[in-house]
């Protein structure tokens, strides 16, 4: 039963197309990163030097790797915080209101990117946008900004629109963790006479710790990755201010031409990515084995 | 415990603010959006927050409808999402099946190329898949889409897959084995009905991720005719760029099939995220 020709057959057709269209052009990008060719005509192979200008000149390469942690810090401490907190509300209501409340904080998340950053576009706009309206209309008159336009605001705007958008996925997976918690595990904490606040650090947390490193983990991969939001909103502007490194190899590629270049950035993007991953992995389940 | 907290009506106002706040936050944006979608254009230039459309001009819907060429771009998004996630379902569920029912040699190296799908960013394929894909002319075609999405679903759907096939008895396969069945027999008559939740939640992960999916089908597709649904809005900015209301309708438009799917199917999506976030 478990003959070569079965397991050949069941395994093919996913693995094929994964080899196609992740490894295969991952392997490729290694070569081209070693080239300055422009995407059209003859290549060149220059070796590293691509590598040795992304890391020694290229000041929008790492303006794009900070830019991706002040989300992330934003997303964890944030995002990840407030849901976290309401997931622990959302428990303890009545299922229907719980569900009623879970399904509103949900829909912008179901949403494609490309409505939601229209939407902030336009909300963020400063001629009829509802945001300056807001802020006009209770006083607050003199904070209205040209949000996505203005480098004080620009990264910030860009942050919260990304932020805003997975918010409800960070919310069920906390919501959906809680909800294996034990509830001898609250009840025996009880006894211990600790206040509430206590309780819940000293048990529900280390308890979900598995949970929250997976969404940490998520929420890295989804950081670094940011493109769409900016692209649709600043196009990495005023000034490179709200660059990633996505869109960043993107532009280099696409918009300047520079293909061997951009791959380069690609290949480390993707080093970034899997170096991150895995010592995030090894931190943060080392972290819990302690406990 | 904490219900008795709860009893304490200042902390429970307390409490129901902070609900109502975070729903207003996710919410308000978009009641916003409908609203003034229902506007004539210039209307969103009041002073008013907001203001109810007075008569509700709904023409708007049939501009976005007629000029944003929806039905083009709603049916091209409908074929390719809809192979897509047939052949992700497909697919994924019987790689998970040799992953975690049969025991091979590559096993583990094909697990980890699986797992690597869900750590490599799709946006590190699109330099070198840009080049790739044009040797074999697929570039600009809906199977140059089709390929990729299929392949940046299968890590988490055969993860699901995994684990919905290991909840599942052995005993049944067993002795239909015993009895000499074949294994398509069995794939099909014993293990795919007991696994059809797991494959209604692997095709409305997959169907929300394709559906959405924008960076890909704008790199990789490049004329009109080809696009799917996300570049009507892109496209009406681009043509009636102060025709605010019809772009606000036109973007209504193209949310509300994932919300419907989203109010059909909310229980299985978040069986879907229970499943995923326990793996870790």
């Amino acid at each position: 039963m478990n003959s070569k020709k079965t397991i050949f057959v069941l395994v093919l057709p996913g693995l094929a197309v994964m080899v196609f269209a992740i490894l295969a052009p991952i392997l490729l990008s290694v070569y081209y990163s070693m080239t300055n060719w422009s995407g059209f005509g003859a290549k060149t192979f220059v070796g590293l030097a691509n590598y040795k200008e992304v890391i020694l000149q290229d000041k929008t390469f790492w303006r794009s790797l900070y830019n991706a942690l002040i989300l992330l810090g934003v997303t964890i401490f944030i995002q990840n915080v407030l849901a976290f907190l309401l997931a622990s509300v959302l428990i303890k209501l009545s299922e229907k209101l719980s569900l009623l409340l879970r399904t509103i904080y949900f829909i912008p998340a179901i949403l494609t990117v490309v409505v939601i950053s229209k939407l902030w576009v336009n909300i963020m706009n400063p001629n009829y946008g509802l945001l300056n309206k807001v802020l006009n209309s209770t006083g607050l008159g003199s904070l209205a900004h040209s949000w996505l336009s203005e480098p004080k605001t620009a990264l910030g705007a860009v942050i919260f629109i990304t932020v805003w958008h997975g918010f409800g996925w960070a919310l069920l997976f906390y919501y959906s963790g809680l909800t294996t918690v034990p509830k001898e595990l609250e009840e025996a904490a009880l006894v211990d006479g600790a206040g509430p606040v206590m309780r819940y650090m000293k048990v529900v947390i280390p308890y979900m710790m598995p949970v929250i490193s997976a969404v940490i983990i998520i929420d890295i991969i989804a950081c670094l990755k940011q493109m769409e939001v900016v692209m649709l909103t600043t196009s990495g502007g005023p000034g490179n201010m709200t660059q990633f490194v996505a869109y960043h190899l993107y532009e280099q590629a696409f918009k300047y031409s520079r293909y061997g270049y951009g791959n380069a950035i690609s290949i480390l993007f993707v080093i970034i990515a899997l170096t991150i991953t895995l010592l995030a992995k090894k931190f943060l389940s080392g972290d819990n084995g302690n406990d | 415990m904490i219900s008795r907290r709860l009893k304490n009506s200042a902390s429970q106002i307390a409490l129901f603010l902070f609900l109502g706040l975070i729903a207003l936050a996710q919410l308000f944006p978009l009641i916003w959006l409908f609203n003034y979608s229902l506007h004539k254009s210039g209307n969103l230039f009041g002073k008013a927050i907001m203001e109810l459309p007075s008569p509700p001009q709904w023409v708007n819907y049939a501009k976005a409808w007629t000029n944003g060429r929806i039905v083009q771009y709603f049916s091209n998004s409908v074929f390719v999402v809809g192979i897509s996630i047939s052949l992700i379902m497909i697919f994924s569920f019987m790689l998970a099946y040799a992953c975690s029912r049969m025991k091979w040699k590559w096993r583990s190296s094909v697990f980890t190329i699986v797992l690597l799908g869900m750590v490599i960013p799709i946006h590190t394929t699109l330099l070198p898949n840009f080049i790739w894909f044009k040797q074999f002319g697929l570039i600009n075609t809906h199977l140059g889409i089709i390929i990729p999405y299929i392949a940046f679903n299968m890590a988490f759907s055969v993860l699901m897959f995994i684990g919905f096939l290991q909840s599942l008895p052995y005993e049944m396969e067993e002795s239909a084995y015993m009895e000499g069945a074949g294994l398509r027999m069995i794939l099909l008559k014993i293990i795919a009905p007991m696994a059809k939740s797991g494959f209604v939640t692997v095709g409305i992960m997959a169907f929300l991720n394709c559906w959405n999916e924008f960076i890909m089908a704008n790199t990789f597709l490049a004329t009109e005719s080809k696009r799917t649904l996300p570049f009507a809005i892109i496209r009406f900015e681009g043509q009636y760029s102060s025709d605010y209301a019809v772009q606000f309708a036109c973007m209504i438009i193209v949310a509300i099939i994932p919300i419907m799917i989203y109010f059909i199917f909310s229980k299985r999506i978040i069986a879907g995220v229970t499943a995923g976030s326990v793996k870790g």
